[in-house]
């Protein structure tokens, strides 16, 4: 299975493989960096992140990091989750599909170039 | 630490698949908690609520349809818990294919059982199904209706088809038909008599059917004028008479001497009206010279109009009906009400066969029933065998249901195997009923399997293994593990499931009681039919039809043949008597003719008498040995120019001269330019047509005179032979003779008279024959139901007879404990069984001849017959139990 296959992604796994791409994370964790990153606009709600976690697990996308307690509490044991090696691949590969639509959307004028914001 | 509101998110989890919440419940749990401390309870809830409800749909929905796919270790928890469930499935599967293994007398006793239940049930339902069940090959069948008058007419005369074509609203379009013989030319071969159904303009358009080949017929070849012959074939004809061949459009056939052009060929399920008619020609009415309105000969078809109803139809038919009696008094007497009788088309064709059959699926179901009863009987039988294994596997920890859903298993297991061999059992069946059955059946040659005979069989066969599992295994699951175990399966759950197999067996006595006095009732009905007086001896008797070429013979040619032919059939060897009749008894029509007789004046037809005419040689009454009650039969002297002779039967003379002598009174045909015919003998009455139907008045002319006293010189005869030996034996010499007298005469019907009257109950016979089959199956099933449970009781009962005959008990003591029990199950399954035949019979009453359902002497034997079984089959098991030893017996235990 090329990462390819796996493409496009829907934007919620993108949100989700994104924010994992700096680290593992647990499920309320990876639900506070997409408020932080979207600036609230995007807030998942436990139903909706799990089920796409369970698709992603599926896919071999991320996959369980292990057990650890939260840092604040009793002895509540919490799975972290982190990208495979393949999943990886899989959001380099959604992030090339993305860039080549950047620069088609730049060619045809509908957003300015980087550089030409720059300059 | 817990939140408020968690019970309620707990509950919500419970929405989503097992898989997933075995993975996620507890994060998602930790996850709303931490929500609900940083964003506080209201909010959360407000938007965590609709989420977990819509998600858990979409991903129940995902497993549903097998989309979700696992992660690596949600796959392996998943397949886990898949694989129990099959692997469950599959140790059911191997446990039950091992036991039934273990026990291959038990196992071939069961699927036996189940094989002939199944088997015959789906065999009947196949025949069933083809003739009764499949739509009639008509276009929207249910708006099509079959359009006759009842008695005394029973049928409808050209004019009165004009009228109720123009004057019933209610009806889209209305055709009429006749079948009238004819002669095909042959060609090379033998010219082959057949018959034609002559259509009405509407009649293709009235039943909807396309042709198979070419087209049928237009608008213009039904009129008056048209010079154009044409005919549509039938399959069957098309495929024996001209070789199914397709270029057959454009030909020509001679029909009677006149060509017609092949215009289409219908297909091969189309075979209305007759399946004896093999083409059909138009009819060319001519509203300006149409028959008298007296002369009923057509039968009708029609379809209701969209908007009307087969209610409102009769109900214009009628008010028709009442206007011509009352504007046609010279036609229709008021003692001879017209009457129309509109049904659909199904009730006309199907309505004879379908009571016949029903009963037979009836019986068949019965069977089944009965079958499955057996087979539960087993089980529980072997179930109480098993006591111990499965409280073994109880105490192992084995859940009820676990244990329920493993004897189950086992139950659809052996319904499956007997299904399988049930189909084999069917395929064979369906085959013989099928020679088996009359010719008369409806659709029997498209007989076939088809999508709802498979579903039958699987819908019977899950039945059946749910009917004969279930009570077996509740039983197995209800018992205590604890005390099967402890007595080692011997006593206990003994009285409960002795009760339910006692049960058992009351309900199968009970249902082959109902069968066995359905299928006696039947018996007897035929036995009577067979008994019955048909006024002539059809033993001996060979019968061959000839149909004279039309045109090619005048009355007197036509005299000088059928009196070559008989006088060469009689000196045939082996032959003691021979003569020719117009229409052969039984197989006869019932077309009565107005008459009129001397010293009683009629103005009017409908005041005049009406009389079945029947032309016949000298000889005839010799000949099928049907006595003279007064004076003479025919002789050669009665020939065309002598004085004008008739002999009427026993039934006319009653009707037209009560309580006078017959003989040298005169009748005539009514018309004025018949001739009055003397009347010199009277002969017994003779089953004309049917051994139901009642017998019309008869009146007998002499062929050679039949020009003159009967109308028309019949041009087809069938000529009978009596003989010593066997009739069949005469077939090919009657052939060679008329071969040798005119090779362009057709010969059809070929067959012994007793054949012509078995043929005529045909249909009764087949059923009352496999009923009887049935009721045999049912006895012997029954037998073997009641051997099984005494037999089990005794040896249950080991220990305790053992007691007994230790305590003194005599031997005769012990077998009367034993046939007791069996006495007492029998008589209360007579009884149910009376009842339920007293009610189930009234089904069949229609069927019965002479029988009442009721019929005490039908009761009485079934009764006694099965109290005979009954009593044999404890016989063997109370003889066991008065010979056991009582040291053997209690050391044993």
């Amino acid at each position: 299975m090329t990462p390819e296959s796996q493409t496009p992604l829907k934007p919620v796994e993108l949100l989700i493989l994104s924010m994992l791409s700096a680290g593992e994370r647990h499920g309320y964790g990876i639900r506070q960096d997409i408020i932080d990153h979207t600036n609230g606009a995007i807030a998942l709600e436990a139903g909706n992140l799990y089920r796409t976690i369970r698709r992603l697990e599926a896919d071999a996308i991320v996959e369980e990091s292990g057990r650890r307690a939260a840092a604040d509490s009793d002895d509540e044991r919490r799975r972290y989750y982190r990208l495979t090696p393949f999943g990886k691949r899989v959001l380099a590969a959604e992030l090339e599909r993305l860039r080549a639509l950047v620069r088609l959307g730049e060619q045809r004028r509908i957003i300015a170039p980087l550089a030409a914001r720059r300059a | 630490m817990s939140v408020p509101g968690e019970r309620l998110v707990r509950a919500l989890l419970a929405l989503y698949p097992r898989e997933f919440r075995a993975r996620y419940a507890a994060d998602m749990l930790d996850f709303y908690r931490e929500r609900v401390r940083n964003d506080g309870m209201l909010r959360t809830w407000f938007a965590a609520v609709p989420d977990l409800v819509a998600n858990a749909l979409a991903e129940r929905f995902a497993w549903l349809h097998h989309e979700a796919e696992c992660a690596p270790v949600v796959a392996r928890m998943h397949t886990r818990y898949r694989e129990e469930h099959m692997s469950i499935l599959v140790q059911d599967v191997r446990y039950a294919l091992r036991s039934m293994r273990r026990r291959p007398s038990f196992t071939a006793v069961v699927l036996l059982t189940l094989a002939l239940g199944i088997g015959a049930n789906s065999a009947i339902f196949t025949v069933v199904n083809a003739t009764i069940l499949r739509p009639l090959p008509f276009a929207d069948p249910p708006r099509i209706v079959d359009f006759t008058h009842e008695d005394p007419y029973s049928s409808v005369s050209e004019p009165e088809f004009w009228d109720y074509e123009r004057g019933v609203a209610g009806l889209e379009k209305l055709a009429a038909y006749s079948t009238p013989s004819i002669v095909l030319d042959g060609g090379d071969g033998d010219p082959l008599r057949t018959y034609t159904a002559r259509v009405s303009r509407d009649f293709f358009d009235i039943v909807g059917v396309k042709p198979m080949l070419g087209r049928t017929f237009t608008p213009d070849e039904f009129s008056p004028s048209t010079h154009a012959r044409v005919t549509v074939l039938g399959h069957r004809l098309w495929v024996q008479q001209f070789g199914a061949d397709p270029r057959i459009i454009g030909k020509t056939v001679q029909i009677t001497g006149t060509p017609f052009t092949v215009i289409g060929v219908m297909p091969a399920a189309f075979t209305f009206p007759d399946v004896e008619a093999s083409l059909w020609t138009p009819w060319r009415m001519n509203p300006d010279s149409l028959w008298t309105r007296n002369n009923h000969y057509l039968r009708l078809v029609g379809r209701i109009a969209p908007s009307s109803s087969l209610a409102q139809v009769r109900a214009q038919v009628r008010t028709l009906d009442t206007r011509w009696m009352h504007d046609f008094p010279e036609t229709y007497s008021p003692d001879k009400p017209l009457t129309g009788t509109v049904q659909p088309i199904a009730d006309y064709l199907l309505g004879p066969t379908r009571p016949f059959l029903l009963a037979l699926l009836g019986a068949v179901g019965l069977i089944l029933l009965i079958a499955s009863v057996n087979v539960a009987n087993l089980l529980l039988v072997r179930g109480e065998a098993r006591r111990k294994e499965v409280a073994i596997r109880a105490a192992l920890g084995a859940s009820r249901s676990r244990i329920m859903r493993q004897l189950m298993t086992e139950s659809m297991l052996f319904a499956a195997f007997g299904a399988l061999l049930g189909v084999a059992v069917a395929w064979v069946g369906t085959g013989v009923l099928v020679d088996l059955a009359p010719g008369d059946l409806p659709r029997i040659d498209q007989v076939s399997v088809d999508l709802r005979v498979v579903l039958f069989t699987i819908a019977i066969t899950m039945l059946t293994g749910v009917a004969f599992g279930l009570l077996p295994a509740l039983r197995m699951r209800r018992g205590d593990s604890a005390d099967a175990l402890r007595d080692g399966g011997k006593t206990s759950g003994h009285v409960a499931s002795g009760a339910a197999r006692r049960t058992l067996v009351v309900a199968e006595i009970t249902l082959a009681v109902m069968i066995l006095t359905g299928a006696g009732l039947l018996v007897r009905s035929l036995i009577q039919l067979r008994a019955m007086d048909l006024g002539f001896d059809p033993d001996g008797v060979m019968t061959l039809q000839v149909t004279l070429p039309r045109g090619k013979y005048n009355d007197t040619t036509a005299a000088l043949f059928i009196d070559q032919l008989v006088s060469r059939t009689r000196s045939l060897p082996g032959v003691t008597s021979a003569s020719a009749v117009d229409n052969l008894p039984i197989s006869g029509s019932d077309n009565g003719w107005s008459i009129m007789i001397d010293g009683v004046v009629v103005k009017t037809i409908a005041e005049a008498p009406s009389a079945r005419p029947e032309v016949v040689t000298p000889e005839y009454f010799r000949t099928m040995q049907t006595r003279m009650v007064r004076g003479r039969g025919f002789t050669p002297l009665d020939r065309a120019g002598a004085p004008f002779v008739a002999v009427v039967s026993e039934g006319l003379a009653r009707t037209l001269w009560p309580g006078v002598d017959p003989i040298g009174h005169t009748l005539k045909m009514f018309g004025a330019q018949s001739p009055w015919t003397t009347i010199v003998g009277v002969v017994r009455d003779v089953k004309l047509r049917g051994l139901q139907k009642d017998i019309p008045g008869t009146m007998y002319f002499p062929y050679a005179q039949s020009g003159q006293s009967a109308y028309v010189t019949p041009t087809s005869m069938t000529l009978v032979a009596r003989t010593n030996g066997d009739p069949t034996a005469l077939a090919p010499q009657m052939r060679r003779i008329v071969r040798s007298l005119d090779g362009s005469a057709a010969i059809s019907r070929v067959t012994p008279m007793r054949a012509v009257v078995g043929d005529s109950i045909a249909s009764r016979r087949f059923t009352t024959l496999l009923l009887a089959g049935f009721a045999a199956l049912a006895l012997a099933l029954a037998g073997i139901g009641i051997y099984g449970v005494v037999s089990y009781g005794v040896s249950q009962r080991t220990y305790e007879i053992g007691v007994r005959v230790a305590m003194g008990a005599s031997a005769a003591s012990i077998a009367r404990l034993v046939m007791r029990e069996a006495a007492g199950m029998t008589v209360i399954g007579l009884a149910l069984g009376v009842a339920g035949a007293l009610v189930a019979d009234r089904l069949i009453r229609s069927m019965l001849v002479d029988v009442s359902a009721g019929d005490p002497l039908t009761l009485v034997s079934v009764v006694l017959l099965l109290a005979v079984v009954a009593a044999t089959a404890c016989a063997l098991p109370a003889r066991r139990a008065a010979a056991v030893n009582p040291t053997a017996a209690l050391r044993n235990d």
